[in-house]
This record gives structure tokens, C-alpha cells and sequence, in this order.
């Protein structure tokens, strides 16, 4: 944001997530319907999350899965026996 | 027994976002889902079984990654834009205006490195905290609840994660593009 932009760095992420107050919004939405570089700004902060949320889950390796049953389940029937 | 079985991929993929590597992931979700057996008769079910899993990971993975000495060690203000909003508004303004739809001009695969690089970067205490809210869509009071940390103090790590990644991109994609 430039130095004549409004400071409204605190808020930005409740402004990004929609939990902001409607009457601050409409003053932030405002001044971004203007100005480039907060518009730009507030996009690719919008954009890094959902960039991160579509990112795609590594899954469980076959070889640690497998691993992972062996080793639980000689501690589960340590602590509470066979079942 | 099954509850745990049930949680496993998921806690692998939490421990994934922390640690940054698989291997770290690997001994972090061994660990914590052992632990969680050794403590399951401490589970009162105030939350539920997946949140206490989830703060059992995290507790591992901090304390995994303090071993190795791999975050705290720098700055989040080294990964953040300058001070002199006028600069970086000036060249940000281009270099963004890449940021339109990267998919089309970078492989799923590449972006996703960029991702994970960029998210394994931060340090650790803001990772945890966008990585939890975000990822893990958990509301900033669930996210102060298993940090530890007031609202105010989340929402603030979360806000400098996000514009310390969207710089870490903007930087990446600049070098992409050749500019």
C-alpha cells in the first residue's frame, strides 16, 4: 500500500476472510475500487490461500502406511492386550 | 484403535505442511499416533478425537523440528515486503499482474513446488498458525486454542505468513517469467 493509501494492514485478513466489519468494508472497498496497487495487493493475498488450499494432499506412502499398522498395533496390544 | 487407523493419512498430511519434507512427516505422525495410544485413556472428549490428534501432532512436530534447530532461526521479517511501501508498490504492481491465473502458465506440479517451498520456508510458528487456519479451514479461535497464543497474536502470525508467502510467490513467478 502506498504511503496515501489507508492503514488497514491489521484488518486485512478479516476483510480477505469476510469477517469484517460491513461498514469498514465498504471504506476498504472503496479505496481499492481506485487504487491499483491495494487492489493487486488484496488479490494475491486472496489468491496465495486459495493458491495453498488447492494444493494437492501428499498421501499416506504405501510403505509408511504399512509400517505404521505394524508398529500400532504391537502398542495397542502392549497397553491393553489382545483383542 | 480404528479412530487412530482413521486419522492416520490425515495427520501424515498435517505433518507433511509442518515439517516441509517427508521424512520429518514420517517420524512426526509415528510419534504422534504412538503417543496417542500411550494417552488415549487421557482423551475426555471435550474435543474431538481428530482436534486432539491434531494438537498431539503439533506438539510433536514442534518438538521434532526444535531439535533439528530448522526454524526460529530466521526473521518472518526477512520473508515480508519492505518498509518503503512506495518501492514495493512500484515493482509489486507488475509482477503481480502475473498472478492472474498461474495455472496456465506454470505445470500443477511446478506450482506445488513453489507451494510447499514457499510454506516451508517461513518459520515455523507462522507456518503452523496459516497452515492450520488455512489448510486445516479451522476458525483463528480453534487455531489460538491448540497454539497456545491469543487471538490477537494469531491473527497476526497468519496475516505475516500470508504476506510472507504471497512474497516468496510473486518472487518465484518474477523468476519464472524471466523478468
Amino acid at each position: 500500500m502506498a504511503d496515501k493509501c489507508p492503514d488497514y494492514a491489521k484488518e486485512l485478513n478479516d476483510y480477505l476472510d469476510g469477517t469484517f466489519d460491513p461498514s469498514l468494508c465498504h471504506e476498504i472497498e472503496a479505496h481499492v475500487g481506485h487504487c491499483q496497487n491495494c487492489r493487486i495487493m488484496i488479490d494475491t493475498l486472496r489468491q496465495t490461500v486459495k493458491l495453498c488450499q488447492e494444493g494437492k494432499e501428499v498421501p499416506l506412502p504405501p510403505s509408511l502406511e504399512s509400517k505404521l499398522n505394524n508398529l500400532l498395533q504391537v502398542r495397542w496390544e502392549k497397553k491393553f492386550g489382545h483383542q | 484403535m480404528e479412530l487412530i487407523d482413521a486419522h492416520k493419512a490425515k495427520i501424515f498430511a498435517l505433518a507433511r505442511r509442518l515439517a516441509g519434507n517427508e521424512q520429518d512427516a514420517e517420524d512426526i505422525v509415528q510419534e504422534s499416533l504412538l503417543k496417542a495410544i500411550d494417552n488415549i485413556d487421557t482423551f475426555r472428549g471435550e474435543a474431538s478425537f481428530g482436534t486432539w490428534l491434531f494438537s498431539i501432532a503439533l506438539n510433536e512436530s514442534r518438538g521434532h523440528l526444535a531439535r533439528q534447530k530448522r526454524h526460529g532461526l530466521r526473521s518472518i521479517e526477512e520473508y515480508l515486503p519492505s518498509q518503503d511501501s512506495s518501492a514495493v508498490d512500484s515493482s509489486a504492481s507488475q509482477r503481480l499482474l502475473e498472478w492472474d491465473d498461474p495455472h496456465s502458465k506454470l505445470e500443477t506440479e511446478e506450482l506445488q513446488r513453489f507451494i510447499d517451498q514457499g510454506l516451508s520456508d517461513l518459520p515455523y510458528i507462522y507456518r503452523e498458525a496459516f497452515v492450520l487456519r488455512y489448510v486445516e479451514d479451522l476458525s483463528v479461535k480453534e487455531v489460538a486454542g491448540m497454539i497456545g497464543e491469543s487471538e490477537a497474536a494469531t491473527k497476526s502470525r497468519i496475516l505475516r505468513a500470508r504476506l510472507a508467502l504471497r512474497e516468496y510467490l510473486a518472487r518465484r513467478f518474477e523468476v519464472h517469467h524471466g523478468r
